[in-house]
Formats: structure tokens, sequence, C-alpha cells
């Protein structure tokens, strides 16, 4: 009960917003610079954690760390406009201010991955959380094996980081596949589900590893096809989420069996929540 | 039982009402006609405290209030911090709370609900600063109850009637006064050197003894073993428990241990020209069609047996796991949730069907 507390969670950091990029329709991508505190907390934040962005005065939502600390001191959020608080950061701008929470969560494990071949699955604003994973691997691609990337969105316009794809695909012993369910006329890949893409694509799942986000129900196809291409679920990561208010372990508002995705996730491999995700669906 | 030591009624009332006058006072009172845990500057209109009879008070007495004491330190609403916004700057104000209190009549399992609380909140790092501030500010006076209420079930979770092991001071009413054991240091200092009680030497104990095993004789609710659980994620019985849950989530308002909370920013009146608001939080439930709802729109856990099934397992299963709650779990066997609800879902029934299941 003499428990002290070193700090407050719930108090943000300020972080002032440095960009304002269009990464697709309704999708910004944020830039925010923080000082005092909030640098020293983000200065060795890992690909898969998870922050809180505050648009003060209408609230905070939890977003997955689009950004490397090896690219930069600026922290990088997708925004997608679909509530309040998302409707809110998208009419900030440079110089404006936001609440930082974090860094919080656990994190892929890299270099468990190193020396393996990886295929990285995106589903929408779901690719956010998985582009530190991308530019880990490609910032120290003798590290890791042969790496696929499948990059899917409902529709060509709804596509995250079109302006990486060249860098990705120039990357050696790389390749990129792209697929959507409805596409404009110019479109020149794949339509349909990324689950049909990764069939046809089909990886070995011999010394490989599959790292899967997107909404549940692409999570959870995805994870039968990966089974059907003879990925055990030890081999499949995912990373999850829910509209969660504490990041602490506290709000309940996350759990998923007994897991919190907070603080035992966001990041999990199937083999502790295969079973689980049905719940989630 | 270690007391130490016996004070009549009226000392008892004399203490209370000089600690009113020097701390914040929290005291089950009738609040329009609710018994509720509430702030009082004076305990002598308390009619069930000072011992006047009368229907009221038969009513309102030793019933448990009709919310939890974990309110004194989870309000149903708090500030967490105030946002002072002016052109591009923000500047930002912790608002923790910092006032003593006493908590004078908490029932032995609320007591067991703050325990619980406080693996949630403080035990399990990091802790939080709001509850483990309010925590650290209060002190609570026990007060053993004198028989089961209808829907108590607390004997069946291992709490007992006249249980002192989560309070700073325990009273158990006694002929015509209180037998006072002191818990914690907190509770010792809360008596500080003012002698208001005597000593128990001369006083014949043995029906204090009776009372407690009065608790055991009551009738037991199975509770399905935590290892068990897991078969029953999957059966069919959640939609027949739950077919007539109306998602209202009293149980979860009127619970001790329902700890869920929705964050949110509200406006206050500006100041010399800074747009002023409010960070707050505020209790949620899972029962809630839209509280797991996710960025896109989808919602897990849409259907009310879904809902109702994870309440259950969060108290059965989930939290004793997550927080290392040590062979209890997550419900104290208050039985609030089975008053207040307005279809009549009895918790020790949904447990009762579950025990049956797994010895089927």
């Amino acid at each position: 009960m003499n428990r002290k507390v070193d700090k407050n969670q719930m108090i943000p950091y300020l972080g002032k917003i440095t960009q304002v990029n269009d990464l697709a329709a309704d999708i910004k991508l944020l830039g925010v610079e923080l000082s005092n505190g909030g640098a020293e907390a983000f200065c060795d934040y890992n690909p898969g954690q998870f922050a809180f962005l505050s648009a003060f005065g209408v609230g905070e939502a939890p977003f997955g760390i689009a950004s490397t600390v090896n690219r930069g001191n600026v922290l990088e959020f997708a925004v997608q406009r679909l509530g309040s608080v998302t409707t809110a950061l998208h009419e900030l701008g440079e110089g404006d201010y936001v609440g930082v929470r974090g860094p919080m969560g656990n994190s892929f494990p890299m270099e468990q991955f190193q020396g393996k071949n990886l295929v990285v699955l995106g589903g929408g604003i779901g690719g956010a959380p998985l582009r530190p994973v991308i530019q880990t691997i490609l910032d120290n691609r003798n590290d890791y094996g042969h790496f696929s990337i499948l990059w899917a969105a409902r529709h060509s316009s709804l596509l995250i980081f079109t302006e990486e794809y060249e860098n990705w695909r120039m990357a050696p012993d790389t390749e990129l596949h792209l697929t959507v369910d409805r596409a404009d006329k110019l479109w020149g890949h794949n339509i349909g589900l990324i689950t049909d893409l990764l069939e046809k694509v089909a990886p070995s799942a011999e010394n490989a590893i599959a790292i899967t986000c997107g909404p549940p129900v692409m999570i959870h196809f995805t994870g039968k096809m990966l089974s059907k291409l003879g990925f055990q679920p030890k081999q499949c990561y995912v990373t999850l989420e829910a509209r969660m208010h504490c990041g602490i372990g506290k709000c309940g508002r996350c759990n998923l069996g007994n897991k919190l995705i907070c603080v035992d996730g966001p990041v999990f491999s199937m083999a502790e929540v295969g079973e689980l995700l049905e719940s989630f669906l | 039982m270690n007391y130490e030591g016996f004070c009549t009624r009226d000392a008892l009332v004399n203490w209370l009402d000089d600690l009113a006058g020097q701390v914040s006072l929290v005291i089950p009172v009738n609040d329009s006609g609710f018994l509720l845990y509430r702030q009082v500057v004076s305990v002598a209109d308390i009619a069930w405290l000072v011992g006047e009879s009368g229907p009221s008070t038969e009513q309102m007495y030793p019933h448990r209030p009709v919310l939890a004491v974990k309110e004194m330190f989870f309000p149903s609403t708090e500030p967490l911090v105030k946002i002072k916004k002016k052109a591009q700057q923000v500047l930002l104000e912790e608002t923790l709370p910092d006032k003593p209190q006493v908590v004078f009549g908490v029932t032995p399992c609320d007591a067991r609900g703050v325990r619980i609380m406080d693996n949630i909140f403080i035990e399990d790092l990091p802790a939080d600063a709001y509850y483990t501030r309010r925590r650290e500010n209060v002190t609570m006076v026990g007060l053993a109850c004198q028989e089961m209420g209808e829907s108590c079930f607390c004997t069946s979770l291992g709490g007992a009637l006249d249980d002192p092991s989560d309070m700073d001071i325990m009273l158990t009413e006694f002929e015509e006064g209180f037998l006072i054991q002191v818990v914690t240091e907190k509770g010792r200092s809360l008596l500080g050197k003012q002698k208001f009680y005597s000593d128990t030497s001369t006083l014949n104990l043995d029906q204090v003894t009776n009372r407690a095993t009065h608790a055991a004789i009551s009738p037991l609710i199975p509770i399905p073993d935590i290892e068990a659980m897991p078969r029953l994620f999957n059966h069919e019985i959640w939609d027949r428990l739950a077919e007539s849950c109306l998602s209202c989530r009293i149980c979860s308002y009127v619970c001790p241990t329902c700890r869920c909370f929705d964050l949110r920013d509200e406006m206050l009146p500006s100041e010399n020209g800074y747009e002023c608001y409010q960070r707050i939080r505020c209790w949620d439930s899972c029962s809630r069609d839209a509280y797991r709802r996710i960025a896109g729109g989808h919602t897990p856990r849409a259907t009310e047996a879904e809902r109702l099934r994870n309440r259950i397992f969060c108290k059965f299963n989930y939290s004793p796991r997550q927080y290392g709650l040590e062979g209890t779990v997550a419900c104290t066997g208050c039985g609030r949730c089975i008053d207040a609800c307005p279809v009549n879902i009895d918790i020790t029934e949904i447990l009762g069907c579950l025990a049956e299941v797994v010895n089927e």
C-alpha cells in the first residue's frame, strides 16, 4: 500500500505538430515533436508500440506509432478520420499542440526475427503500426531473410505510404504485392482480398514469420490462410487494437479473454491469442 | 479476536462528531431515499447510528449502501487534468485529489472490494496516481454486519460478517456498544490518544464468536473453479442466461469491483482568455453495446450473451489471473447487482447454472 507513484501516467506530454501530410483519402500522417520529459520518454521506443494522442478539449485515442527511433526524433502517426478525436486531430496544423502519452505496450521481437524470412501483411490503416517493422527490416536488410510485403486496402484511394512503395520494391530480396477490393481505372495491381493474394503469393512457411495487422475479420482469415500454407501459430504475429483509455492495465476496455491488449500486447503471437480471436470478431 | 477496547454508542457518536469537525467524515446516510456513503458535518441526525428506532432505521440498517465504498477511491466522475488553451498555447494542470477523509460504517464486503481494486490500481504497476492518492488519504472504519441480507452471499466467497482484514479499524456491535479492533497503523493514528473506550477484560465475548460462526451455516453458492471456466466459454448457456439482459449497466455501477472507465474532455467556463476544459474519467461498463467498438466501427462482443459472459469471466477468471488475486475472485458476494437488476438477473443463479454445467 505504500507504493510510490513515480509519474502520473494519465497526464500527456505536449507535442508540437511539425508536419502534416495527406497519406490517403481521410488519412493524414502527423509528425509530432516532443520536448521536456516527452523526448526522454520516447527516446527508445520499439516497433509495435503505441501512444495516445490528445486533441485537447475533445479527447484522446490510441494510435500505433508509425515511425522508428532510428529515422529521427519526429514521432509519426497515421490518423484516419473516423470519430470526434480523429476529426479534431485532422483539423490541427503545423505548430499546434497535441497531447502524447506513451510509449505503451510491448513490441515486435525484431531480434528474434533476425535470420528469418518475413511476410508482412497490412490491411488499410492497419498498415501504420507495421511501417516501423518494414523500416527496421529495410534499415538492417542483412539481418533478415527474404522479405515479402502484402499490402491491401478497401479501395486504391485508401492505400497508405504509397510514396514509399518504390523504396520497398528496390530493397534487396524484397517483394511488394498490392491488392484492393475496388480500384479506379489506373489500377494495375491485384483486385481482391488479401487472403486471395496471400494464397497466390504462397510464401514458404519454412524459417518464416508472418506479421499481420488489419481489421479483425482480415486478421482472422489471414490466420486461417497462413495455417493452410503451413505456418504454425507461433510463426504468426498480430498487432491488435481496442478503444482503450489508459494504456496501463486499469480501464479494462481492451481485454481479449484474460489478456489486456494495452499491457500484454498489442503484439501477440497467434499461439497466445489464436483461440481468443474468435471472441474478437 | 484481539479487541482494543469497547465503547458505548454515545461515546462513539461523540468521537465521530468530533471527527466530523476535523476531517471530511463519510458515513452511510439516507440521501433522497437511498442509503449512500456521503460526507456529513454532524452525526446527530443519523438515525441508525444514534440508535433511534423506527421503520426507516430498520430498512436501512444494517443493509449495505446502494453504491459500494469504491466511489470514495474511484468516483463515478473524476477530473484528471485541467486543460487551458489560448491560440497555439496549451497549459495542463494536474488535478490530484488532496483531502484526508474518514469513511465510517464500511461493510466487510466493501472493504474486500477495495482490496481487489488495490490489486488493480496500485499493486499492478504502474500505479494509478488518482486512486493511490485517494487511498492514502482515506481511513476506513468498518462496521460488522449483524446478519446476511437477502441477496448477500459474501460467505460463499470466503467473506465473513465481521471480517476486519481489509479495514483500518473494525467495529462490531456488542451489547449496548461496540467492540473495537485496530487493524492498521493508519487506524491506530486515527484513534489517537482519545480514550473514548475501555478495555474488554470485564466482558464475556463468547457471544461475538457465536456470530462469526453463524455465517458458516448460511447456504453456500457454488463458485465455478477458475480452471474449469474456459470449458464454459463456448457453452450455449450464455444465450439463455442473458436472454433478458437490457445492457443497462447498473450491475457494473453498483459493483464494488467493476473498474472500467471512459475518458472524455468537458468544457469549463473560460478564464482570462483561456479556453478551459477538464479531462474526466467516468464509470463505464462492458455490458454496454458499443463499449468494445473499435476503429472502423466494428464491434466485438455484439450480443448480450457475449457481454454477460465477459462480465462473469472478468470476475471469476480474467481478473484473478491478470491481477494475481491469490485465490480470490473479483466478486465480493455483496449481492448489489441482484438487487439492482431491473430484469432480475441473479449472479448466484448464474453461478449455480455454471457449476451444474461444469459438473455435467
